[in-house]
């Protein structure tokens, strides 16, 4: 068994509730998560931190994390970066994620990591492996310059390629419709909480919901996987403003639990096939920028989107950008 | 910039340097014909031209036209 000598920690709904990013300041560590934190300090076990978000969270985490990484990229590439500055190898490193998903992509994609739970973190406290004997500083000096050179570099390359084969294992179902009434308080909860994937830069709470969905203008998404029901996830509002004989989206907001797994385009796909069916030949969308939200920026011209007048537009009457494969549209 | 550009691009993509090198100017950066770049890329690009040119093109210009192809965002780093 090899000893776990870094535990990497994902933030959101792991080390804290809730998503840091929906929030206006940095949330408080869970208690249970501080006495984990102290408890593998105590046995010479250091903890990082790979999670999505803005990378100035991670000045934050610094007094109680080393090489924190906080980023856009892939939770693997994290936990390699980490154990590369550490100078240790992939499989003297833990991952601890509430989200299983999350812990089956690292699983994937670097499979010489161990993926956790906290409550597993905690039980698994007890086996030899998070049980270090007494080392030396000489000894831990030479734990620090173990490298396993080739092994990080054919873990390195291809990301991408592995990510969508993950992504295709994951039996991912995104169930979108008409939004009802039952559902306002939760879309109203979208409206207002997300940031980062939001296209406005403003808030739209239940009332707006509301008159949105008495026009019909109110589509929303849920998403499931083999892991479980992610519930509702998603919205796209569409008015077809008098001014123009396009469509124009004026909201469409994404839970960010739901990151990285191509939710945005495949409801921009779905609102832009819609708009085409009524007849429309362009679509509009009203975006703001947020200073957070420069991703649904790239992601419309990924899209074939222009920006004009303030405005970003696609025309429909050429090819539409395909479903990302892996999602089955329901 | 091209150079160092395109070491970006080819880092960021996981693609192979001198393949990405012998692309014409007018690639897309986006969609299949093109390089395949997508909003995650995307990020990671934006974060490592921060890095690399010291610029936040995100910032500056909204509308993000210069990612268009290699030639676009070539021309529009050969500013900084």
């Amino acid at each position: 068994v090899s000893l776990v000598k870094c535990v990497v920690w994902d933030l959101d709904d792991t080390v804290w509730p809730g998503v840091a990013i929906e929030s206006d300041e940095t949330p408080r560590p869970h208690q249970h998560v501080l006495a984990l934190l102290a408890e593998l300090e105590g046995r010479g076990i250091v903890s990082s931190v790979a999670s999505r978000g803005d990378p100035s969270v991670a000045a934050a985490l610094l007094d109680r994390f080393v090489e924190p990484q906080v980023s856009w990229d892939p939770k693997a590439a994290a936990i390699q970066r980490i154990a590369g500055a550490l100078g240790i190898g992939l499989d003297a490193v833990a991952f601890v994620d509430e989200d299983p998903f999350e812990r089956a992509e690292v699983a994937h994609l670097v499979p010489e990591v161990r993926v956790l739970s906290v409550a597993e973190l905690r039980a698994a406290l007890g086996e030899p492996a998070f049980t270090p004997a007494q080392i030396t500083d000489e000894g831990r000096r030479r734990v620090s310059l173990y490298r396993d050179e080739d092994r990080r570099r054919r873990a390195e390359s291809g990301f991408a390629g592995r990510r969508e084969d993950f992504l295709r294992s994951c039996d991912m179902r995104l169930e979108i419709r008409p939004a009802a009434p039952a559902e306002l308080d939760r879309l109203g909860e979208l409206g207002e909480r997300t940031h980062r994937l939001n296209s406005t830069a403003s808030r739209h709470g239940r009332d707006e919901m509301r008159r949105w969905l008495d026009r019909g203008q109110l589509t929303r998404a849920r998403l499931a996987d083999r892991f479980g029901e992610y519930g509702l996830i998603g919205l796209a509002a569409v008015e077809r403003p008098p001014a123009h004989a396009g469509r124009e989206l004026a909201l469409l907001a994404v839970s960010c639990r739901v990151d990285g797994r191509g939710v945005p385009a495949a409801l921009l796909r779905w609102t832009m096939d819609e708009a085409r069916r009524a007849g429309a030949r362009e679509m509009r969308v009203r975006y703001r920028p947020n200073g957070r939200n420069v991703r649904l920026a790239v992601l419309l011209r990924q899209l074939g989107f222009q920006h004009a007048a303030g405005e970003f537009r696609r025309s429909l009457e050429d090819e539409l950008p395909p479903y990302p494969d892996w999602l089955r549209i329901e | 910039v091209s150079v160092r550009l395109l070491a970006l691009l080819a880092a960021v993509l996981e693609r192979d340097l001198v393949e990405v090198a012998s692309l014409a100017p007018d690639t897309p950066l986006f969609g299949g014909a093109g390089l395949g770049l997508d909003s995650l890329t995307g990020m990671r690009l934006l974060a490592a031209i921060q890095r690399e040119f010291g610029v936040d093109l995100a910032a500056e210009d909204l509308a993000l036209d210069c990612l268009q192809t290699i030639g676009t965002l070539t021309a529009r780093l050969d500013r900084v």
